[in-house]
């Protein structure tokens, strides 16, 4: 079933683009700004291609994921910092993840959080320990596509068409050019954010992927991520249809569902609900099994799902304890929104210290033969490198300027 | 001589990056903190938010009127919207303010206090049409009160 080839792209773009952190993002940008942050997203789908076919390419020839490449090409000290970085990242997010299902599951049944939260947990738990690779992309990446109720409620809430198409072209019309800036950084940020790749490359080599799979890691980054960048646009059109004429602020998991409540109803509600709980699932394992890649790639040991537990202890026992931490995090009564928009800014600072180790691996005749970068692989890699050193030099002092968002 | 000369140097860059964090982490402290004197600018931020969720209830009243929403939905999002509005409330009659806005900062916070217990009665009967349908409009006429305490 060549359909079911792609899940692993789809997951990684659901849980990379639409998390939590990223649907309220989207919808308050579109909220904020109307449509004009919609070229952000394009240039950010474009960026997250271009590495995800590279380190799917490195993993496929070489065998090796990103935090591989990491510990060779940085060496010990600075490899260190990105694996701490990343580590922290990785929690921050995780911990906004669960309490994101765990919000879902309240919106859907009306029971007490703090029980959902160990819930949540457990289940996710339950499905990493018992569930094959190959399912938990299926079961979560095609759940997840139910948020295609966004697209249907972006049309149906007649949004002025004209002024969407100008939205993709790059132009600033604004009154606060900092917020501007901010948010742009912000979908930059989350669109590229590092989780994506740990979890893309090391899904590659969960997969064994081989030369002969090329052809279908080009497929999963191409449609799996331009499928995430689409939920985005839908997600911020629905911002600006229907929550900029109001004044509304949508600062809630709750509110974004109002966006495929109003023009659809219960059924839109629903679908809204349902996917949302898949892709921060999703998201939650994401970060879950990246957090165990990096660590056990970085120390050299044996990892991977396709492993029995017991083939893989530290591996393991790494995503438990991972899973502890971040409950015991979000049983603090921590607000998960807020916590993924402080992850993504965060994250945007440790973008260098990912994605130039996988620009020098895949240009590395030793490990790719004759499978390096082309010219435009190279091309699209080193501009991107520019906007990824921008974004990680200006998130925090236009966080700290725009008092995250708020002014 | 320059041994020393050079610890001094290196303990004085030491101490220049060790400030320079500490500001930067008592920067990124201050934009988390909702507290501090209101000044006119934090005014016209609290009134647009307290606008904004009362604008969001009348739309989920109005959903629940149609019988558009479902049970769970509307309990648990009015609670949410309500348990916002009534933070407004409590820090606004707190807050110390910047001199001539005192008036308006208790108004908002009396505003954002009846947003609030409006927002309560939609959680505690979320499959109540006819409760919901007689919501929408307080809670249009809030949201335009809020946007007046804006300008």
């Amino acid at each position: 079933m060549k359909i079911f080839q792609i899940a692993l792209g789809i997951l990684a773009a659901i849980g990379g683009f639409v998390d939590i952190g990223d649907l309220v993002f989207n919808v308050s940008a579109g909220a904020t700004f109307g449509y004009q942050l919609l070229w952000v997203v394009v240039i950010g789908v474009i960026g997250i291609i271009t590495y995800s076919e590279m380190c799917g390419r490195v993993a496929a020839i070489s065998g090796k994921a990103v935090f591989d490449a990491v510990r060779e090409r940085l060496g010990f000290k600075t490899g260190l910092m990105a694996l701490i970085a990343a580590q922290v990242v990785n929690l921050m997010t995780l911990t906004a993840e669960i309490g994101g299902v765990a919000i879902c599951l309240q919106l859907l049944s009306g029971l007490p959080y703090r029980w959902l939260i160990l819930i949540a947990g457990a289940a996710l738990a339950v499905v990493v320990w018992v569930t094959s690779f190959d399912w938990i992309e299926r079961v979560f990446g095609y759940g997840g596509l139910c948020l295609l109720v966004f697209a249907v409620a972006a049309v149906k809430l007649h949004p002025v068409w004209g002024a969407v198409g100008h939205g993709f072209v790059p132009h600033v019309d604004t009154k606060s050019p900092l917020l501007y800036a901010y948010f742009a950084i912000g979908l930059l940020g989350a669109a590229m954010t590092p989780y994506e790749v740990y979890f893309y490359s090391s899904g590659g080599i969960e997969e064994r992927w081989g030369p002969k799979d090329l052809g279908l890691n080009k497929a999963n980054a191409m449609i799996g991520y331009g499928l995430g960048g689409f939920l985005s646009f839908a997600l911020m059109i629905v911002g600006g249809s229907l929550f900029l004429d109001k004044g509304i602020e949508p600062e809630f998991l709750g509110s974004i569902t109002i966006g495929a409540e109003v023009p659809l109803g219960q059924i839109g509600l629903l679908l809204a609900l349902v996917g949302i709980l898949f892709a921060v699932g999703g998201a939650a394992i994401d970060t879950l099994f990246s957090g165990a890649y990096a660590l056990a790639q970085f120390l050299g040991w044996e990892w991977g799902r396709y492993r029995h537990p017991r083939g893989a202890p530290r591996f393991t026992v790494t995503w438990l304890v991972l899973l502890v931490i971040a409950l015991g995090l979000v049983m603090t009564g921590v607000d998960p929104v807020q916590l993924t928009e402080y992850a993504v800014i965060f994250s945007a600072v440790a973008l260098p210290l990912t994605y130039i180790p996988i620009l020098l691996v895949a240009n590395d005749r030793s490990y790719m033969r004759e499978y390096t970068n082309g010219t435009l692989a190279n091309v699209l890699g080193l501009i991107y490198l520019v906007v990824i050193l921008v974004i990680s030099l200006t998130a925090i002092p236009l966080m700290i300027l725009t008092n995250v968002g708020q002014n | 001589m320059g041994r020393a000369r050079d610890e001094r140097v290196h303990q004085h860059r030491q101490e220049t990056v060790s400030r320079g964090l500490a500001l930067c982490l008592l920067a990124f402290l201050l934009t988390g903190c909702n507290g501090g004197t209101v000044d006119r600018h934090a005014l016209e931020r609290d009134a647009e938010k307290v606008g904004s969720l009362a604008t969001e209830g009348e739309l989920l009243a109005n959903d629940v009127s149609k019988g558009a929403s479902t049970k769970n939905f509307a309990r648990v999002h009015a609670q949410e919207l309500s348990r916002a509005a009534s933070n407004f409330a409590d820090a606004l009659a707190k807050r110390p303010t910047s001199p001539g806005i005192e008036a308006r900062v208790r108004r908002l916070s009396k505003l954002a206090g009846k947003v609030s217990d409006e927002l309560e009665q939609l959680h505690r009967h979320p499959t109540d049409r006819d409760v919901a349908a007689s919501l929408q409009q307080p809670l249009s006429e809030d949201a335009d009160a809020a946007d007046q305490l804006s300008k």
